[in-house]
């Protein structure tokens, strides 16, 4: 039975209308079917993760109705379902056998979550909460996060986190470049004097040394085993700090001497986690970073248009993580921009997990990988329901993109670190 | 195109002929002029063939500008414009008084990122084009293409001082000043642009408008500092596009040019302005300007109908009295045509019904019954006839439409019953009048006030009619309370609640937050579902849109999960959702 099903909300003796909705004599599970029949993909995240909070355990079938979820049938998790508007419906203990046995054929998998995961979201904090996918996603579905910025990050708060997300930063110190377009707008100067600031206060000489300081952070959080989740220009400007140990790779209105004409050549990509050998783009006047981006939006001569995207299909069985990452609904998603929006194939080292490309673009859109004891995943693009996002364009109203496939993968990657480890086999 | 039609054969070629001429076309083809063959050439996308054709023609005539335009072409898709440069200087020296080969070179230059020779080749184009711009704003144009804005004003204002004129590149410098925001430069910059070419104050009007909220005094008051008529225009144009457009007109009427046709286009370009919006406000300076039309226009016909628009354009804003002077004067104008007094006189009814005098009104629509189309008396006697029921005179009400079989008369029927509180004579009349009688919204009112009076079970009730006749005379405080006291008087699942959630959502509108929420908590009973789940989320929405969010979570998650099925529980969701910031609150 699907909550909101008509006949349901009958009274049934001294339980709560709300009860009403499910048998609760025979069910001492829910499922949360994640295909065409969920009534709120994004808010069944949010009431797996509320689960594991109150310390309950669920279970994620993989590949089983689209990555459905497996969560006790209390009165906490019914009206906590039932407020959410997601769809449950009761299992039984014998339903249950079933299900499991079900399971053991074909491509698919039940893998157990247990602890939930302590989430930190990078930003400034003056960001608006409208500004960032991840953060409007977690507070529609309700996952509770801190908000990390340099400080944090540089006096070792990365550690008590299991969880970091980057977005748009720009690891370069670079302001995104924005410097091109927005010369002279009051949020950009506010952007500039706040870097400066912060970049003073922790002893760095400028903005760019600064956040190359603390791309280093971050990567040494994942080696020790953090799960690390970026998206937009947040990805490639990462990769970019990193690699650039020692060299100049920031305009002259950063740091405030040019680029090092010799800083491809340089560039140690041994450091970073995703990328390889890309072409530095040395003026400061073409507002993008490196051949790294396929789409390059910014710039009008080399900007791509957008298709779409397709997940890969992994074994459930063998690639656990992927296939947690691949969790969907829909195979096939719209492509939207971001200042980064597709990695190039040829700058991917060869370690890297390809999760979603688009067929025949030389392009992938969402990759992961190891390194040290933790995970990373990058996922190209701004707003998964913004495609042509603007700056100053209206917040996305997430309640009106209840299903949305894009933003799903988001919440793909703050439940799988709750997945019990012995199943991390990649 | 040159070469496609040049070769089509004029006449039917018969079939012997055709293997002949698939050996002589080629030849021929070879023999056309190298810059028809190299055109033919990019046209097919062969831009490198092209450009060794472009090459050659260019090596025999170093000046020709056809040729350098072309090569220029062929070369930018395949990226290899810098191989340009020797034969834009090679042009240089040959046709100096060429000015597309300065604009080209400029453009080829700053392909090849040779930025520091751009001042010299623009210095070169100055001096073959004295007092000419163009050199400045292609040079400009290669600058704002690179992005780099602070070398575009360099040659704005390089360019303004070598020709010596201040307003010189004045849009251009506007525009610049426009996209980084520095609004007291951009107006500055705009009115000198509008001095040098009246076409650019739609422009200026439409860039200056897009400032925030902020900027807007800053703005008006730099134009202000510049004086004169053009700064004046624009100053009243951005007053109207911002939510002022009564000032806006006043400001107008003082600087309204000397001519009296320049005045008539600058009234009809401002009336435009007006109809932006359908504010009162708007109306209002709509209205006033129609009259200023009128009281300038020659023409009597035409000048009636400014007259009657300004006359409805008052009443729809609220405004009766000036309204009935200008209507007034409509009908002392012995040149209004039948068809203008007509309206006029529709419209003066339309205002007496508005202003509660339907005895005058009934009175007009008599005086005036030949002058009026069928349709609009017949309407016309309706809002008489409602009118008259709102003030208790209801037989009367209903003798007026007796002769009125329409079915938009049947459904003012069911007002009127209910204005006499026969509950079931109105819910009778407004069945059979169905959906579709009046306008969508009336439609729906009716709907609703069914709804209302289904769960009622007495088929008469005075004290509703009475509390309903209050309502729609305006007085929603009185209105709520009676309605609370027939609530009070009725079973909870037999009308009391429905009442009771009504009479709150009366007081909610008339700002009485703790009476509607008193009513609102009354109007929850369980035995009626369906107003218990709309009592709670009516308390819910006001609790958050008084800043009360635990309480309004509260609120919302007893209702979600009380009523899990009622079909108002997506909008409880959506309330709750903003209620903790999960969405944003538009």
């Amino acid at each position: 039975m699907t909550l909101g099903a008509s006949g349901a909300g009958v009274l049934r003796g001294a339980w709560p209308a709300w009860l009403g909705l499910v048998d609760r004599t025979a069910s001492p599970w829910l499922l949360l079917p994640m295909d065409d029949g969920q009534s709120d993909h994004l808010k069944a995240y949010g009431v797996t993760f509320r689960v594991l909070q109150r310390g309950g355990r669920a279970e994620w079938f993989l590949n089983h109705r689209g990555g459905s979820f497996l969560v006790p049938g209390d009165q906490a998790t019914i009206r906590d379902a039932a407020l959410a508007g997601v769809s449950s419906e009761p299992v039984s203990e014998g339903l249950l056998i079933d299900l499991r046995a079900q399971l053991k054929q074909g491509n698919t998998d039940a893998v157990p979550l247990e602890k939930p995961p302590k989430v930190a979201v990078y930003a400034p904090p003056n960001a608006s909460p409208w500004d960032d996918a991840v953060t409007m996603v977690l507070n529609y579905a309700g996952i509770e996060f801190d908000k990390v910025w340099d400080a944090e990050v540089g006096s070792q708060g990365l550690k008590k986190y299991d969880w970091l997300h980057l977005h748009h930063e720009d690891f370069t110190g670079q302001y995104s470049k924005f410097f091109l377009n927005y010369s002279g707008a009051p949020w950009l100067a506010e952007m500039v004097k706040q870097n400066q600031r912060v970049a003073k206060a922790l002893g760095y000489p400028n903005v760019p040394a600064e956040k190359k300081a603390v791309a280093n952070e971050i990567r040494a959080f994942v080696e020790r085993g953090g799960f690390l989740f970026a998206m937009c220009t947040a990805t490639e400007t990462l990769d970019l700090a990193l690699a650039a140990t020692g060299v100049d790779i920031a305009a002259a209105y950063a740091d405030g001497t040019p680029i090092d004409p010799e800083a491809a050549r340089k560039l140690d990509w041994s450091h970073a986690l995703a990328f390889r050998d890309a072409q530095l783009e040395l003026s400061p006047n073409v507002p993008a970073f490196s051949d790294i981006d396929g789409h390059q939006v910014n710039s009008l001569d080399r900007r791509q248009p957008l298709g779409a995207f397709k997940l890969f299909n992994f074994s459930a069985t063998i690639d656990p993580v992927p296939t947690m990452l691949v969790q969907n609904h829909r195979d096939v998603i719209p492509d939207f921009y971001g200042l980064t929006t597709s990695f190039n194939k040829r700058t991917l080292k060869s370690s890297v997990t390809i999760l979603a490309d688009e067929p025949g673009a030389p392009w992938a859109k969402y990759i992961h990988g190891e390194l040290g004891q933790g995970t990373w995943t990058f996922y190209g693009g701004h707003d998964p329901e913004d495609p042509q996002h603007q700056i100053g364009d209206p917040p996305t109203d997430l309640s009106l993109h209840p299903h949305s496939p894009g933003y799903r993968l988001i919440l793909n990657n703050v439940l799988f670190p709750a997945a019990k480890k012995r199943e991390l086999k990649t | 195109m040159m070469s496609s039609t040049r070769w089509r054969v004029p006449f039917p070629v018969p079939r012997s002929l055709l293997p002949l001429l698939t050996v002589l076309v080629p030849a021929l083809l070879s023999a056309q002029d190298p810059l028809s063959r190299a055109f033919d050439l990019e046209r097919r996308g062969s831009f490198a063939q092209a450009a060794e054709i472009y090459r050659g023609v260019l090596q025999k005539e170093p000046g020709e500008v056809t040729a350098l335009l072309g090569l220029e072409r062929s070369l930018t898709p395949i990226n290899r414009l810098p191989e340009l440069l020797p034969v834009v200087r090679a042009a240089i020296v040959a046709n100096p008084s060429a000015a597309p080969v300065y604009s080209i070179g400029l453009r080829a230059y700053a392909a090849a990122n040779l930025l520091d020779s751009l001042p010299h080749l623009v210095d070169l184009w100055a001096r073959a084009a004295p007092g000419d711009e163009s050199p400045f704003r292609e040079w400009a144009a290669s600058a704002l293409q690179r992005r780099d804005r602070p070398m575009a004003r360099r040659a704005y204002q390089m360019g303004r001082e070598r020709l010596g004129k201040p307003d010189a590149l004045a849009a251009e410098l506007a525009q610049l000043a426009t996209a980084e925001e520095d609004w007291p430069a951009a107006a500055h910059e705009w009115v000198g642009a509008v001095r040098q070419l009246q076409g650019y104050r739609s422009s200026a009007t439409t860039a200056l408008a897009m400032a925030p909220a902020a900027a807007r005094p800053v703005i008006l008051a730099s134009l202000a500092m510049e004086g004169g008529p053009d700064a004046a225009r624009i100053g009243v144009d951005l007053r109207a596009r911002w939510g002022d457009p009564v000032g806006a007109f006043e400001t107008l009427l003082g600087i309204l040019p000397k001519p009296l046709p320049q005045q008539l286009d600058v009234l009809q370009a401002f009336l435009e302005l007006t109809r932006l919006q359908s504010s009162p406000t708007y109306l209002l300076a709509q209205a006033r300007t129609l009259e200023a039309l009128a009281d300038r226009w020659t023409n009597p016909p035409q000048r009636a109908r400014f007259r009657l628009d300004a006359a409805r354009a008052y009443a729809t804003a609220g405004q009766p009295d000036p309204a009935r002077r200008v209507l007034g004067q409509i009908a002392a104008d012995p040149a209004s045509g039948p068809a203008v007094a007509a309206g006029a006189t529709t419209t003066l009814i339309e205002l007496l019904v508005g202003d509660g005098k339907a005895d005058e009104a009934a009175g007009q629509l008599e005086k005036y019954r030949s002058t009026v189309a069928v349709d609009d008396y017949l309407r016309l006697r309706r809002a008489v006839a409602l009118r008259w029921a709102q003030s208790g005179a209801v037989a009367r009400a209903e003798q007026m439409l007796q002769s009125d079989s329409t079915i938009e008369a049947l459904a003012v029927r069911g007002r009127i019953r209910l204005y006499a509180g026969d509950l079931k004579g109105a819910s009778d009349c407004w069945r059979e009048a169905g959906p579709f009688a009046g306008t969508r919204e009336e439609a729906t009112d009716r709907s609703i006030w069914l709804a209302l009076l289904q769960p009622i079970q007495p088929d008469t009730l005075v004290s509703f009619g009475l509390a309903l006749q209050l309502l729609d005379r305006g007085d929603t405080l009185k209105a709520a309370q009676s309605f609370e006291r027939i609530a009070a008087g009725l079973p909870p699942t037999g009308g009391g609640a429905d009442l009771h959630l009504l009479a709150g959502r009366l007081q909610a509108a008339a700002g009485q937050v703790a009476e509607a929420e008193r009513l609102f908590r009354t109007a929850v009973v369980k035995e009626m579902p369906g107003t218990a789940a709309a009592a709670l989320l009516e308390l819910g929405r006001l609790q958050l849109a008084t800043e009360r969010r635990a309480e309004a979570t509260r609120t919302l998650e007893e209702m979600i999960l009380d009523y899990p099925t009622s079909a108002l529980v997506p909008q409880a969701r959506r309330l709750l959702d903003q209620s903790r910031n999960a969405v944003p609150r538009i």
